[in-house]
């Protein structure tokens, strides 16, 4: 059975500047967006800044209305029976605003339950384990201000679990994390899908998807771009290789040509430190090695590596490389 | 009959949850909003910035009206507390969540709107009247202040309406800076023009005429008069006429404050407003 249905989604915002001649200025941040989740299933949608995930979060979690197409979560549409969905999901978007920083993590768990409707004793029962579950013991009466962001956002996973809602939107929830954190709130994401929650995760990071979820949607620029497991995304890859050479003081105009040789098929330069890391995806594999270095001419150049492709690479083909 | 009663039981326990989410987000909205002080700040901040306001007023009043008529200034500027409660706090503690970024989660949750939005009045209500209480005590202390004439019940009374209408203008204005995202503007426009309109420092009726339009359109005017009534001896009935009347602006107040409010969220998630700052 699927949870979440999402059918042709749009949202368009429209923003205006100017004060004498007010220009109205229209962003297309959703576009024709369907995709459904299973009940039980973690499901990732990927796609770099400003492709449109938290505005689809938005949508699905009644903060927003739908400029076209429809959803239903639980068979509930979002828009019409808003009243009935809100307390059978839970939510939390990136960052550590959203809490009352002045009170502790207790008080704004208290508050937040009786938002919730939570039975006063049910409440009391669960705050200490959810507490537990992001390892915020022994903190929890201190005032949230004093905590760390990793701790606050630990505080919403908690926040967004009082109620114990069936599905939950997780937009982010390692942003601005630590490894070591961002590892920690990945392992408790895995287990709350063990728990049989339905789950949509938005990230940027192509290895935390690819660790987390049982399907993964890229969407960029509004548009989803693929729809698949992990496995499958990697394998639309596997054609090619990948050569990576270093290089210093790439012209843009350069990646431009490179992107235009027969032979090449996705072109990406990456900022590493002092040098930039070109990354040329082409199915000539070491082959492509002397014809690339012919194209760099004039230019210094480090090491050159082929290798095989991974997740990383499928999307970075999906949404374009050269940023 | 089967079905009334469930109808009946589904009522009860509608209201008792919602009570709770009235009393729950009252407490700990304003313990958000004043934990930040420590109870010595807390208490400085209560009892004794009231008392230089208060003589900034009663000699400056003194002065301009070449009276020697403390009691006027200590009566008007004790209830002024009431709405400087009403009117700060409650904005605050509405408006502030749009800097706390708790928009999106309020928004996003099942309670009755009603429930959490005028309970956000409620401990603003207590922490007016104490203002009152600790205005008209430094009067009592300080300005000879006499309260023997007065009927303690209409007193409380008459405290109790006036910081409510207040604090149904500080929702409304709460609302107006969810709105404009500009929460200290408006309120101290507001504060000022009940410092001059409200008839607590100048009396109404030394007003031009279109002054008087307005300060009998605004709260705290009715309430102002009332309190002096009683100091002075008057009886309850005397005053109900106008009691009433401030009542109702409250009442009126408050409504429209959560119509602005539902309007609010529901243009907020129409235009994608929420959580910009
Ligand atoms: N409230 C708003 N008003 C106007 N435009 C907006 C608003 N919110 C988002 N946008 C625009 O919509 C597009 C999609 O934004 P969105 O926040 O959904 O992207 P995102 O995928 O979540 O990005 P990120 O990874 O940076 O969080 C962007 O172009 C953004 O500028
Ligand atoms: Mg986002």
């Amino acid at each position: 059975m699927d949870a979440i249905i999402v059918r042709n989604l749009r949202r368009v915002y429209k923003s205006s500047d100017g004060i004498i001649k007010r220009k109205v200025k229209e962003v297309v941040a959703v576009e024709d967006v369907s995709f459904e989740i299973h009940q039980g299933e973690l499901f990732g949608l990927l796609g770099p800044n400003g492709a449109g995930k938290t505005t689809t979060v938005k949508m699905l979690t009644t903060l927003l209305i739908p400029s076209g197409g429809s959803a239903t979560i639980l068979d509930l549409d979002v828009v019409k029976d808003a009243g009935k969905v809100r307390p059978r999901i839970g939510f939390i978007f990136g960052g550590e605003r959203g809490l009352y920083w002045r009170l502790s993590a207790l008080d704004n768990l208290r508050y937040f339950a009786s938002l919730y409707y939570v039975d006063t004793q049910v409440a009391r029962k669960r705050i200490p384990e959810l507490i537990e579950l992001v390892g915020l013991q022994g903190r929890e009466r201190e005032k949230v201000e004093g905590y760390s962001r990793g701790m606050r956002q630990r505080l919403h996973i908690a926040r967004a679990l009082l109620h114990d809602p069936q599905v939950l939107f997780l937009d982010e929830p390692t942003m601005g994390l630590d490894p070591v954190g961002a590892r920690e709130l990945r392992t408790t994401v895995k287990n709350l899908q063990s728990a049989n929650k339905t789950i949509l995760l938005t990230t940027h990071y192509m290895f935390e998807a690819d660790a987390l979820c049982q399907r993964i949607a890229v969407i960029n620029k509004g548009r989803i771009v693929a729809l698949d497991t992990p496995e499958r995304l990697k394998e639309n890859v596997q054609d090619l290789s990948v050569v990576e050479v270093e290089v210093y003081g790439m012209p843009p105009d350069q990646i431009e040509k490179i992107k235009t040789l027969e032979w090449v098929v996705e072109v990406s330069l990456e900022n590493r430190d002092q040098v930039q890391v070109l990354q040329v995806h082409t199915p000539k594999g070491a082959e492509a090695i002397p014809m690339l270095v012919e194209n760099l001419n004039g230019l210094r150049l480090g090491r050159i590596i082929t290798r095989e492709p991974t997740l990383e690479d499928a999307y970075v083909r999906l949404v374009g490389g050269a940023k | 009959m089967l079905h009334w009663i469930l109808w009946g039981t589904d009522m009860m326990e509608r209201i008792s949850r919602n009570t709770r989410i009235f009393f729950e987000g009252a407490f700990y909205s304003y313990k958000a909003l004043f934990r930040w002080l420590n109870p010595a700040t807390y208490l400085a901040s209560k009892v004794l910035a009231p008392l230089t306001i208060m003589i900034f007023f009663v000699f400056i009043g003194a002065y301009a009206s070449g009276s020697n008529n403390a009691s006027f200034y200590v009566i008007g500027n004790s209830l002024i507390f009431a709405a400087s409660s009403g009117i700060f706090g409650v904005t605050m503690s509405v408006g502030g969540e749009r800097w706390t970024g708790t928009l999106p989660y309020l928004f996003g949750c099942p309670a009755n709107r009603g429930a959490m939005f005028i309970g956000r009045a409620f401990m603003h209500i207590l922490d007016g009247m104490l203002g009152v209480f600790i205005g008209l005590g430094w009067g009592i202390l300080l300005f000879k202040l006499d309260l023997s004439q007065a009927n303690p019940l209409a007193l409380l009374l008459t405290i109790l309406v006036t910081t409510f209408s207040t604090s149904g203008l500080g929702l409304l204005m709460g609302c107006l800076s969810l709105i404009t995202r500009n929460v200290m503007l408006v309120n101290n426009t507001v504060y000022f023009a009940l410092l001059i309109f409200s008839g607590a420092n100048i009396p109404v009726e030394e007003l031009p005429a279109w002054m008087q339009v307005i300060a009998n359109g605004l709260p705290l005017t009715r309430g102002v008069a009332c309190a002096r009534t009683i100091i002075a001896g008057g009886s309850l009935t005397e005053i109900m006429p106008l009691l009433k009347e401030e009542l109702l602006i409250g009442i009126i107040l408050t409504i429209l404050g959560y119509f602005l409010f539902k309007v609010f969220e529901i243009q907020a998630k129409k235009l994608g407003t929420l959580d910009i700052f």
